[in-house]
């Protein structure tokens, strides 16, 4: 006869047993994975002397709160507007063309270079002196150059901008 | 019509398939088209307008648009590219983009994808918010501000799972997706099948259990989350560079979230999915296109009730019966008890003396050793499973008449029949998945509907023609209407003269069916019997489902080929939308039994007393095997009170709650010498045990299930078996090796594959044949090459032709005046069987917390009954208390009781003994009980927030012509061209 029963009693593993076993696995694993424990605990020791591990330690202890304490900082209008502010340099700054820009860099020092060194000069500079500066080959160079880079920088650029806003459309 | 065409794509000549949509034609060409609404398994829906291109001049939605020869499409236009521009753009003011911290972030997200093809920087319209909540119930949620409105679940909830819950109100100045006439979620008559989050393109209608856990940066608080996405959104520069890193946080979340294939176990659709998990959490099912069986389609069990996996009460040691308790034990002191039990019986009593039950919940591999056990290792042929208690007579009707035991063709059969007649079928809550298909097929394709059922159920009140027989009286009303048709020369003689036997013999039997007597007989009106037989007569193509209510009859296998002899009359077998349907209720009741574990048949269905096929088994397995045939369950629990069976050993099967008259069958239980169950829980059976052994579920394990199609699929290991669990494979093959048999099975696909060798039907059957969702249909030829259809070229008879067998109607059991209400028994959606591990999962136990009995407003009004009223129900077998629901799906004096119980309503407490006559399968249809009122007041057994008290809101589609009928619409083709 093997009546209905519904109680079971569960296995019951002594502290000691479960602690055996326990220490058992640990063990193996550290067996297994030797070298890189060991490499492990070297790194950790260099962190703890530059008291990173404090550090560390401060961060995830409190990790939600030191996570909202950052984003609010972040969510202010200055700040995202710095970062985007980077962010669209950065943009810009892999754009710019450096072999051309050169050529203008090393001309724009020169004229630097010139301006220093007769920056204490009285001399005045009538209407007719600057006609004739302008058959100067090394002035008229430098006007031209100003003029085609003036016509350059009126050209449209929206298309490649990230920054615009069209106008509003159809919502639905 | 020619099958290719040829078009200009952008200036050049393409050629492809006739009949496509210009979307799937550029799809097919690779080319990328942007598509946010569109869905292959749910068609053009036409709301996002981002596919827009440019036929013969024109813009168009490339979706919708069929095309034609010579058409000429652009699809880089500039204009074109403007358009599209402006359907994203409108979008996005719908949708907030955090990719990075947003859960839907896994690389399928439809929006996401879309930006990053189509290039976008930056909206025109800002995102702003809906002025709508999220809402919820226990498995997912709905965020207005994330949603595009583009209408897929809607589209699925109307036209694929056909609940018609969802629409979208257009109406509104921001409109929004509501459920029935705008309630919240769980007041709705939403079933939780959870199409809707299947389909949507991104987060809006999202699991709750990917909710805060699929992304590393997700489970943030709300007051974290906000100012995070306010930051992305205040520093972003354009969405190139918030894509990428959102797409390496997507990267980085496969590391941690594994997703594998798996096959269903709540019915025997066989509904394949990957299930995504992050350690032991099920974060959310995930429906494939390529599933054969269920394509995007689930029901609230298969796609959110697997919390039973990771229970509390799951048993992880094997449990020895020690005086008045179990006591947990390693495995090694279970099978040496099991060892030293099982051989000492054997030696006393013979091997006959004990007994191996399979379940229909456990593998084809597992259902095959268990038979290999009980016949090679222990030498009896005592081992049968639990389709004996459902559809064993549907087999044997299928057996007479036409040969081969299972469904004559596919799911895709009965979807594309011209009438589907479903015949005690409770079909929409027992197989949910395949009656989407037929209800999808009704409301959209033009499929007839008869139901013939007590109850009227969903599918009742679907019907066209829905008839009411007197319980257990089908057989005379199919008969009745066979007669009818051909009386009135509507059969398919053609047919019949090539294909069937014994056509005049069966002819003369039909004598006494007449339409009088029918009427008579079942209550049904002549008139309905006559519109029964012109609408099949009517139809080209016909399929007939049926279920328990058929099979759990003392008739049951007469009546299954009264089916069977309607459909060779009228020449529906082995044509496409034609034939049989059996519905298996679990999801391996047909594998079960096609692999051997059964009183009188070896794998495949070879009879154990054929000495060929027992000869090429023992030499298979190096034993001699046994002659006789076995006994069945039933005749096990009889043998047991007779005191010659000793033993039991059963797996996967809460026998004593399932089997009929269980008062009779626990009084078995406690006479066994030795008693062994295999299950998750400490199930009602498992408490008479004498060793419980924990074992492992279709989630922690791999093998493969055979649907109601006959349809052998694969299921993967999602997880690893819990505690010191293990799958039954690996524990009968321990238990084997116990008792010194010394077999080898490395893997499940070793078992198949010595099963397949020995196994004519399943000759073809390998695990590389099956890797992924491939699937076979057996028989399954050598080559592989399987027959998801039947009969197209003979029938499995000697001269290939089907019979027309002879069935005589067998009356129910008849019972005293007293018990005067007639008990129907059966499946709610929400559970699963007695409910072990349904009522695991809370969500689907806060819907629906216990059974109850279902009465008619004429019993209720009589007897003063009202919603929770606790009556006692009292069969002569025994008695049940349940709270009462009074519904108008039941009428008069007919009660229905779900059998999801295993207590004090358990319902198989009140029915009895009595069996089929030709396959012993327990006749739980034909009880009669007399009723008690306990207490007249109570709750409702069901809560309000039960599904079906909500209001379906009934239409086609997503009814896209009511947004663009909007003032503040333009299609994005005209805005273009007009406003520029």
């Amino acid at each position: 006869m093997a009546e209905k029963i519904q109680h079971i009693r569960k296995m019951e593993v002594s502290e000691e047993e479960q602690r055996q076993q326990d220490l058992r696995e640990i063990e193996d694993a550290l067996i297994e994975n030797k070298d890189v424990i060991l490499k492990s605990l070297s790194t950790l020791q260099h962190a703890e002397e530059r008291g990173v591990i404090s550090l560390l330690h401060g961060l995830f202890a409190d990790g939600d709160k030191v996570l909202k304490v950052l984003v609010d900082t972040m969510n202010n209008e200055e700040n995202t507007t710095s970062i985007r502010n980077l962010l669209l340099l950065l943009g810009v700054a892999g754009r710019v063309e450096v072999e051309k820009l050169e050529p203008i860099l090393l001309k724009v020092n020169d004229g630097l270079r010139r301006v220093g060194e007769e920056s204490d000069t009285e001399e005045k500079v009538g209407y007719m002196d600057v006609i004739k500066s302008l058959k100067d080959p090394e002035v008229n160079r430098a006007v031209t150059l100003l003029l085609t880079f003036l016509k350059g920088m009126g050209q449209q650029t929206e298309q490649d901008m990230k920054t615009g806003k069209e106008t509003p459309d159809q919502k639905m | 019509m020619t099958d290719k065409i040829e078009i200009e794509v952008n200036g050049e000549k393409v050629s492809g398939d006739n009949g496509q949509s210009a979307l799937e034609f550029l799809h097919g060409k690779n080319e990328d088209i942007p598509s946010v609404c569109y869905h292959p398994s749910l068609g053009a829906i036409e709301t996002c307008d981002t596919c827009i291109v440019e036929k013969n001049g024109e813009m168009v939605r490339a979706c919708s648009s069929e095309i034609d020869s010579g058409d000429v499409l652009n699809t880089m236009s500039k204009e074109v590219k403007e358009a599209r521009k402006v359907a994203i753009d409108r979008i996005l003011y719908n949708h907030e983009l955090y990719c990075t911290v947003c859960d839907y972030n896994n690389g399928g997200c439809e929006i996401h994808n879309t930006v990053k093809e189509m290039q976008v920087e930056h909206q025109s319209v800002p995102f702003e918010p809906k002025p709508f909540e999220k809402d919820s119930n226990s498995f997912y949620r709905y965020d207005p501000d994330q949603c595009i409105l583009c209408g897929r679940c809607v589209e699925a909830c109307q036209d694929v799972q056909v609940t018609e819950t969802l629409t979208i109100d257009w109406e509104r100045e921001r409109p929004r997706v509501i459920w029935d006439n705008d309630v919240p979620i769980e007041e709705s008559s939403c079933v939780s099948c959870g199409h809707c989050s299947t389909v949507c393109p991104c987060n809006a209608m999202m699991e709750n259990g990917m909710e805060g856990e699929a992304g590393y940066m997700t489970g943030m608080a709300e007051d974290t989350l906000r100012p995070l996405i306010d930051i992305t959104k205040g520093v972003e520069t354009g969405y190139s560079s918030i894509l990428a890193v959102s797409d390496m946080e997507a990267s980085m979340r496969e590391s941690r979230i594994e997703k594998t294939k798996t096959v269903c176990t709540y019915c025997g659709v066989g509904c394949s999915f990957d299930v995504w998990t992050k350690g032991r959490d099920i974060l959310k099912v995930e429906p494939q296109q390529e599933a054969p069986a269920n394509g995007i389609s689930t029901c609230v069990k298969g796609k959110f009730g697997w919390d039973f996996v990771n229970s509390e009460e799951r048993l992880t040691k094997p449990l020895i019966r020690d005086g008045q308790s179990f006591r947990e034990a390693e495995w090694k002191e279970a099978l040496g008890l099991i060892k030293q039990k099982f051989t000492k019986i054997k030696e006393e009593h013979g091997a006959d003396a004990l007994s191996f039950i399979s379940s229909s919940k456990c593998t084809n591999e597992e259902s095959y050793l268990m038979q290999k056990l009980a016949r090679g290792v222990i030498g009896t042929n005592n081992v049968d499973n639990c389709s004996r208690y459902c559809q064993s007579p549907a087999t044997m009707g299928l057996f007479r008449t036409v040969g081969y035991g299972g469904d004559s063709g596919s799911i895709t059969d009965i979807q594309q029949a011209d009438l589907v007649l479903t015949i005690g079928s409770n079909t929409s809550e027992s197989h949910p998945v395949l009656a989407t298909r037929v209800k999808s097929s009704h409301k959209l394709r033009e499929q007839k509907l008869i139901v013939s059922d007590l109850r009227k159920h969903e599918m009742a009140q679907r019907s066209d023609l829905f008839i009411r027989p007197e319980s257990g009286t089908d057989l005379i009303w199919l008969s009745a209407v066979t007669k009818y048709i051909i009386d009135q020369g509507w059969a398919d003689e053609t047919f019949m003269a090539e294909n069937v036997n014994g056509v005049e013999e069966y002819k003369e039997t039909l004598e006494p069916y007449t339409l009088e007597y029918a009427s008579e007989m079942t209550g049904i009106s002549q008139e309905d019997l006559i519109q029964t037989a012109e609408m099949i007569h009517e139809s080209g193509k016909v399929c007939i489902l049926w279920a328990m209510g058929v099979t759990q009859h003392q008739g049951g296998s007469d009546t299954s080929t009264a089916i069977s002899n309607l459909l060779l009359v009228t020449g529906n077998y082995g044509k496409p939308g034609t034939g049989a349907y059996p519905l298996r209720g679990h999801n391996n009741v047909q594998g079960a039994s096609d692999f051997g574990s059964m009183p009188d048949r070896f794998p495949g269905y070879q009879f154990v007393t054929d000495e060929e096929v027992r000869g090429s088994f023992e030499q298979a397995w190096n034993t001699k095997l046994p002659e006789h045939a076995g006994l069945n369950n039933h005749e096990m629990v009889d043998a047991i009170h007779e005191g010659t069976l000793k033993s039991m050993y059963l797996k996967g099967e809460d026998m004593g709650i399932v089997d009929s008259n269980i008062n009779y069958v626990h009084s078995a239980f406690e006479k066994l010498d030795f008693f062994v169950v295999q299950d998750l829980f400490l199930t009602t059976t498992a408490q008479f045990a004498d060793v419980v052994l924990p074992a492992s579920p279709s989630l922690e394990k791999e093998g493969t299930f055979t649907n109601t199609e006959r349809r052998i699929q694969r299921l993967y290991q999602v997880l690893e078996p819990l505690g010191g669990s293990k799958p039954d494979w690996e524990i009968i093959m321990a238990i084997a090796n116990e008792l010194d048999a010394g077999w080898e099975y490395s893997h499940p696909s070793d078992i198949m594959a010595e099963a397949a060798a020995l196994t004519p039907i399943f000759a073809g059957v390998s695990y590389e044949r099956l890797e992924g969702y491939h699937s076979l249909q057996w028989p399954v030829h050598a080559d592989g090459t399987d027959e998801p259809m039947l009969f197209a070229e003979r029938f499995p008879f000697e001269d290939g032709k089907a019979r027309l067998y002879p069935v005589e109607w067998t009356e129910p059991v008849q019972y005293e005046e007293e018990y005067d209400l007639q008990v129907n028994n059966g499946r709610l959606l929400e559970h699963f069987h007695e409910g072990n591990m349904t009522y695991r999962s809370r969500g689907i136990t806060r819907e629906t917390p216990r059974a109850f009995v279902e009465v008619s407003p004429q019993l209720a009004e009589e007897r003063s009954l009202r919603d929770g009223t606790v009556v006692r129900l009292v069969s002569p077998y025994g008695a049940v208390k349940l709270p009462c629901l009074v519904t108008e799906r039941v009428q008069k004096k007919e009660i229905y009781i779900p059998l999801n119980d295993d207590g004090n309503g358990a319902v198989n407490q009140l029915t009895s003994s009595y069996a089929d006559k030709d396959t012993d399968t327990p006749a739980y249809k034909e009880v009669r009980v007399k009723m008690e009122i306990l207490q007249e007041k109570g709750s409702s057994p069901l809560p309000k927030i039960n599904h079906r008290f909500g209001n379906p809101q009934p239409q086609i589609g997503v009814q896209v012509e009511k947004k663009w009928q909007r003032q503040d619409y333009t299609f994005p083709g005209d805005a273009v061209k007009g406003g520029r």
